[in-house]
């Protein structure tokens, strides 16, 4: 009866009336600011009264918002590499292992993703001012591989174990070494594993920000660290404009991550 | 051959390289900063006596649980029938509120922040339109405050309420809740004495999770929240960054660590199924 959207009733409108409020209420951020980011009012009035593409010269002209983002793509895509190989060797461990304490040890990768990310954060702060590496490249790549990886450890152990390890065993014995077999069998078996682990630890590093206000420096800082800086001195809709782009960005990751997970279906 | 004499060693080389990262660049650091709370200015507890016996801190202590609290039953209020509704409609109309829900969980949320404090702000969206309705006569200050926090912190918590409960519900079997119909349950006693029962382990495990979350987050609290609503891992962030006190901050996030620690322990013995392993 009432797991049975047909014989729900009257029921029916009040369930599908919340769902269609709460859709509305998790898209009217979304949607207004790439409103705003068009719309020509400095005071963002809405709706506004005429349209401009001002707000996007104006990110576009600002050679430090540039400069914020190529910095995120470049610790995005090293933080990816990094993040899947990593990845793929705990979870090879993790699912394959035969040593004691499995579960411990899964329990220990996935812990950075549980702890509140401002203690990793000033922690991390506090270990690089003594190492001399805060405000660096490195430091940034490091920061947002902690929290990265626990995400590609869970994408790529859960494609691991549907994986049959029989397969990977039947190679060997038809004459591959076991590294032939891992490379040229598993591998490519777990391939949308590994490409979900990939587009998801580049989001994570991308959007990251906390960890980003601590290991920034004035000479290099990500597009969320940009966007924090400035957000806190005004609302400027020069930020519609750059958190649109990023909204843009989402969609198109996201639809790449569900067309493989539809070629994997298939 | 059996599978042990293909495989040489037991696997464990292949978790060292990650092992070795969250070795020196998580626990030694996070450990580091947990011993300055007691040896910085001076060895001993007395940032743990300032920090529990001040009412300024307890002040903290407060609105970080009351936030976290509030944002958690809010949150299962509107991800309860939501959540239900997904696990029964029909599946086209299910797979668009799913895209709805991931776009706003994968959008940047910082992005999503400022779009709140427009929309929130004097002469934002939300009091204009109240205003044109004549609801109010003077818009409300609907940021830097308790309500700013909540809406924001909803806004981002119901993915993680509604996806883990979805699941529990979509499990149901509903023939129970026939039988229910055919013992002469009318639909209000079967939502209170079959289905909520039924569901509330996943309310459990996911209100957990949210609370736990919103126990630690930085971000929209600190824009949203203003000053007078401050939250623990804000004034972890203040400690270190504005006064430069490792102590007082070490102090801070090592409570703020226990409790979070102490809850997921409970999570885990209690809401993740065992491991046939």
């Amino acid at each position: 009866m009432l797991l049975d959207f047909n014989k729900l009733g009257a029921w029916r409108w009040i369930l599908g009336a919340i769902c269609a409020a709460m859709a509305l209420f998790l898209l009217l951020p979304i949607v207004f600011i790439v409103a705003l980011s068009f719309g020509s009012s400095r005071w963002l009035i809405f709706p506004p009264p005429g349209w401009t593409l001002k707000w996007y010269e104006d990110l576009f002209a600002d050679p430090r918002w540039i400069e914020a983002a190529l910095t995120s793509a470049k610790i995005g895509l090293i933080v990816m590499v990094l993040s899947v190989v990593l990845g793929l060797l705990a979870s090879f461990a993790l699912v394959r292992g035969t040593f004691r304490g499995r579960a411990v040890l899964r329990a220990f990768f996935l812990t950075p993703m549980v702890l509140p990310v401002v203690i990793v954060a000033v922690a991390l702060y506090a270990a690089f001012l003594r190492l001399g590496i805060n405000g660096t490249l490195p430091g940034f790549v490091i920061a947002h591989l902690i929290v990265a990886l626990p995400f590609a450890i869970i994408t790529i152990s859960g494609a691991l174990e549907t994986f049959d390890p029989a397969i990977e065993d039947a190679a060997v014995l038809c004459g591959a070494s076991p590294w032939e077999a891992r490379l040229r069998v598993t591998l490519p078996g777990i391939r949308h594993g590994l490409f979900s682990a990939a587009i998801f630890s580049f989001l994570i590093s991308w959007d990251e920000v906390v960890l980003a206000i601590f290991m920034a420096s004035p000479s290099l800082q990500t597009l969320p660290v940009k966007v924090w800086t400035t957000l806190r001195q005004d609302l400027t809709p020069v930020i519609a404009a750059a958190s649109t782009l990023l909204v843009a960005l989402t969609i198109i990751l996201m639809i790449l991550a569900a067309l493989f997970r539809k070629g994997k279906s298939e | 051959m059996t599978t042990a004499t293909i495989r040489r060693g037991s696997g464990l080389g292949f978790a060292m390289p990650a092992m070795l990262l969250l070795l020196a660049f998580f626990i030694i650091p996070v450990a580091g900063l947990l011993m300055r709370s007691v040896t910085e200015p001076e060895p001993g507890l007395q940032n743990y006596a300032a920090l529990l016996g001040s009412a300024t801190y307890a002040k903290v202590f407060f609105n970080t649980f009351f936030v976290a609290g509030l944002v958690t039953i809010v949150t299962m209020l509107i991800a309860f029938p939501v959540s239900w509704a997904l696990a029964i409609m029909p599946s086209r109309w299910a797979a668009i509120l799913f895209a709805v829900i991931l776009l706003s969980m994968w959008t940047n949320l910082l992005a999503r922040t400022y779009a709140w404090m427009v929309l929130l702000q004097q002469t934002g969206l939300i009091n204009r339109s109240l205003m044109a309705l004549g609801l109010i006569d003077q818009p409300l200050q609907l940021t830097n405050n308790l309500v700013g926090v909540t809406i924001g912190m909803v806004y981002i918590m119901l993915p993680f309420m509604i996806l883990p409960l979805y699941g529990v519900i979509k499990k149901i079997d509903p023939a129970i809740l026939q039988a229910a119909a055919l013992c002469g349950a009318t639909k209000a006693q079967a939502l209170r004495r079959v289905l909520l029962p039924l569901a509330a382990p996943g309310l459990a495990s996911g209100g957990l999770m949210v609370f736990v979350m919103s126990l630690g987050y930085f971000v929209t609290p600190s824009l949203l929240g203003g000053t007078a609503n401050m939250m623990l891992p804000e004034l972890i962030v203040q400690q270190v960054q504005s006064l430069v006190n490792w102590g007082m901050g070490g102090a801070a996030a090592f409570i703020l660590l226990v409790v979070t620690l102490g809850l997921y322990a409970l999570q885990l013995r209690f809401f993740e199924p065992k491991e046939g392993r």
